[in-house]
């Protein structure tokens, strides 16, 4: 009887544990498709009664349009009349999210893959110490990076550029990301990496030929991570970047809640909007963090 | 092929710790070299260094006449095997042994050849499509011997390959190995710390205990007479016996003593003392002998027979190993099952003093070798 207890205590607690985290997602993805009107009624319907794809239409044609707090007024019917002054920023700074975070997620695989093969393999002198050091820039929170990295982004003339983005988000997440490969490389026996260079593999050979499959798993962990990282990032794009040249879509989401009257259900749509691309990589790589290729390297 | 010769090789790690220490040695083509010594012995360093998977710090390493030093290990021409197989996870058994090859530009149509070759020769042709966690220990091990003699190289290198397999496995694999390197006629550097191993398949075998060798031989020379104590302990199972004591007499008749032991020396061997510093009458030896050199069936004779009281008597299927108290210590003896002894009885063993060894009681050196 303990036995079943248990089960429906466990069950009870999944649920609940469950709602808290699908919950917020599940209104953000249902208000998108319900009018200004309909959004605002109480209680609120969580499925959409009148759905509409109003609030998806006008960020598109948001670029096509000036909106300025005289002219939004009179506005958009289907947003309940007000679309924020920033919307035609929106697909702009989605584009610009979407090139920082895979230019962030390149250069962090080529920066961290052979840093951490070289850490995890070959003995150097300073190798653990240079492991450690690494790890302290971790420690440090990205506000107190924050005036640093602008003087430096402002002594190169990076400001309002996308470049000073993948430069600051590169120094934030290169060192955790070598940390999560040096630790799977270290899982991997040594042999074979002895074994590969007697086969007749250059280090980078090995690294790539040997290593770099083994360690997909670890490798689709940094993707995500790094991917995320950058999509997400508020702080350092809020200090570094100016215009709609350069902004990138949290920036933009968050002017969308500074005019005086503000639109959820648009705002909500922009927020499904964000949450695609960050799902799509997830659902590509999903199949791919599959455990126990090592298996069978070694005696066993 | 390949001739491989080490001058005064030293290895030292970054963190100080010396590996190997003025290593010479010269492992001539086609030989079967086994490097024989306990964990720790700079055995495996020396094979890395070979592989070029280490570097040497001191010294020169050559194949045949060219400096190998800073020869990075995928340009060496050889083939390794390691304890742990370190077959690749991710490769099908084919790619495995097809590895190596690509790597160096071989062509499709003759890799596909020698790989189906190698696999007929160790008899895992239908292993060639599965991966190495679906197979088990002993035909991964074929696998890792394929995947390096499909290579051909100049030299084959082996670290322990056998010892993840059980002992019945052990014995067929190196019976097998042996039949390898009569066909493939290369040159074998084979790293191991069982003896009996290094005896069978040994043309030399080098012993090395914290990075020096401590003696180069043929098997028999290794095991019949041994440079020291390091050595004679290391092969022979059970291990040798050894009893200290002091030598008596002189080149007429030199005799071992102890307590109430006398043991007559050889002719041969007493002359060879007699010209060793201030006289050998007095000297504090080590007497060596190995558990299979007494004969429990002879008649006793004077200066030849070792008496004691049996501690302990140990059936091993075929013989049966004797502990006998001889003067305070406990020596191990092989004999034949038929003798019928107890425990506590008294015996009278001839010893073959022929075979004996002799040390210096504090160097360990073999006085039969100076």
């Amino acid at each position: 009887m303990r036995h079943v207890g248990r089960r429906i205590f466990l069950f009870a607690a999944s649920a609940v544990l469950l709602v808290y985290v699908l919950a917020p997602v599940a209104w953000l993805v249902s208000s998108s498709f319900q009018g200004e009107a309909e959004i605002t009624s109480r209680p609120p319907h969580w499925i959409p009664r009148q759905p509409t794809l109003e609030n998806f239409e006008a960020i598109f044609q948001a670029r096509d349009k000036k909106v300025t707090y005289e002219t939004r007024r009179a506005g958009d019917p289907a947003t309940g009349g007000y679309i924020p002054s920033t919307a035609r920023n929106l697909i702009p700074s989605m584009w610009n999210s979407l090139l920082v975070a895979l230019a962030v997620v390149a250069l962090n695989l080529l920066v961290a893959v052979p840093a951490a093969y070289a850490m995890a393999k070959i003995r150097f002198i300073g190798r653990s110490t240079s492991i450690y050091f690494m790890l302290t820039t971790r420690v440090i929170p990205d506000i107190a990076l924050v005036v640093p990295f602008f003087l430096f982004i402002r002594t190169f003339g990076l400001l309002d550029h996308l470049g000073s983005l993948v430069i600051t988000y590169l120094a934030i997440t290169v060192p955790f990301s070598i940390f999560i490969l040096v630790s799977y490389f270290e899982s991997l026996p040594d042999e074979l990496d002895k074994a590969a260079r007697v086969d007749g593999c250059s280090r980078l050979q090995t690294m790539m030929r040997v290593y770099v499959p083994l360690a997909l798993p670890a490798l689709v962990a940094v993707v995500l991570f790094t991917f995320l990282s950058s999509w997400n990032e508020f702080l350092l794009a809020l200090m570094f970047t100016q215009t709609p040249k350069s902004q990138t879509m949290p920036i933009v989401v968050a002017s969308f809640a500074s005019d005086f009257t503000i639109s959820f259900a648009f705002i909500n749509a922009a927020g499904v909007l964000a949450v695609v691309p960050p799902v799509l990589m997830a659902v590509i790589f999903e199949r791919y963090i599959v455990s126990g290729l090592t298996a069978g390297a070694v005696k066993g | 092929m390949a001739r491989i010769r080490f001058e005064s090789v030293g290895k030292e790690y970054p963190n100080g710790f010396v590996a190997l220490e003025n290593l010479s040695l010269e492992i001539a083509d086609k030989e079967f070299v086994v490097l024989l010594g306990p964990s720790g012995c700079g055995k495996s360093t020396t094979l890395n260094l070979i592989a070029g998977l280490e570097d040497v710090t001191a010294g020169s390493l050559y194949f045949d006449s060219t400096l190998m030093n800073v020869v990075p290990a995928h340009r060496r021409d050889v083939a390794m095997v390691f304890q742990s197989y370190a077959l690749y996870p991710h490769k099908s058994v084919y790619e495995n042994i097809a590895f190596g090859l690509r790597m160096r530009g071989h062509p499709k149509d003759e890799i596909e050849k020698r790989v189906r070759e190698a696999a007929r020769a160790l008899d895992i042709v239908p292993l060639l499509e599965r991966r190495p966690h679906q197979l088990s220990g002993g035909q991964r091990q074929r696998v890792a011997l394929g995947r390096a003699l499909v290579r051909q190289p100049a030299a084959f290198l082996m670290d322990e390959p056998l010892s993840n397999l059980d002992a019945a496995l052990r014995i067929a694999m190196r019976a097998e190995i042996k039949k390898l390197h009569q066909t493939m006629r290369t040159t074998f550097v084979y790293v191991t710390h069982d003896q009996a191993e290094a005896l069978t398949l040994a043309d030399r075998i080098v012993v090395m205990r914290e990075g020096v060798i401590q003696q180069i031989g043929t098997p028999e020379e290794i095991y019949d007479r041994p440079r020291n104590t390091f050595v004679a302990s290391f092969l022979g199972n059970p291990p040798i016996n050894y009893l200290d004591g002091t030598l008596a007499g002189d080149s007429g008749g030199l005799r071992f003593e102890r307590g109430a032991l006398s043991l007559a020396l050889p002719p041969a061997l007493a002359q060879r003392l007699a010209g060793q510093g201030d006289g050998p009458s007095g000297r504090q030896v080590r007497l060596g002998l190995r558990a299979e050199d007494v004969d429990a069936r002879g008649a006793p004779r004077e200066g030849e027979t070792l008496r004691g009281r049996i501690s302990s008597v140990l059936p091993v299927g075929s013989d049966q190993y004797l502990g006998v108290e001889v003067e305070g210590a406990t020596l191990f003896f092989r004999v034949g099952r038929e003798l019928r002894v107890h425990e506590g009885e008294n015996v009278a063993l001839s010893v073959n003093m022929n075979r004996a060894q002799l040390f210096d009681s504090s160097s360990g050196a073999s006085l039969l070798w100076q």
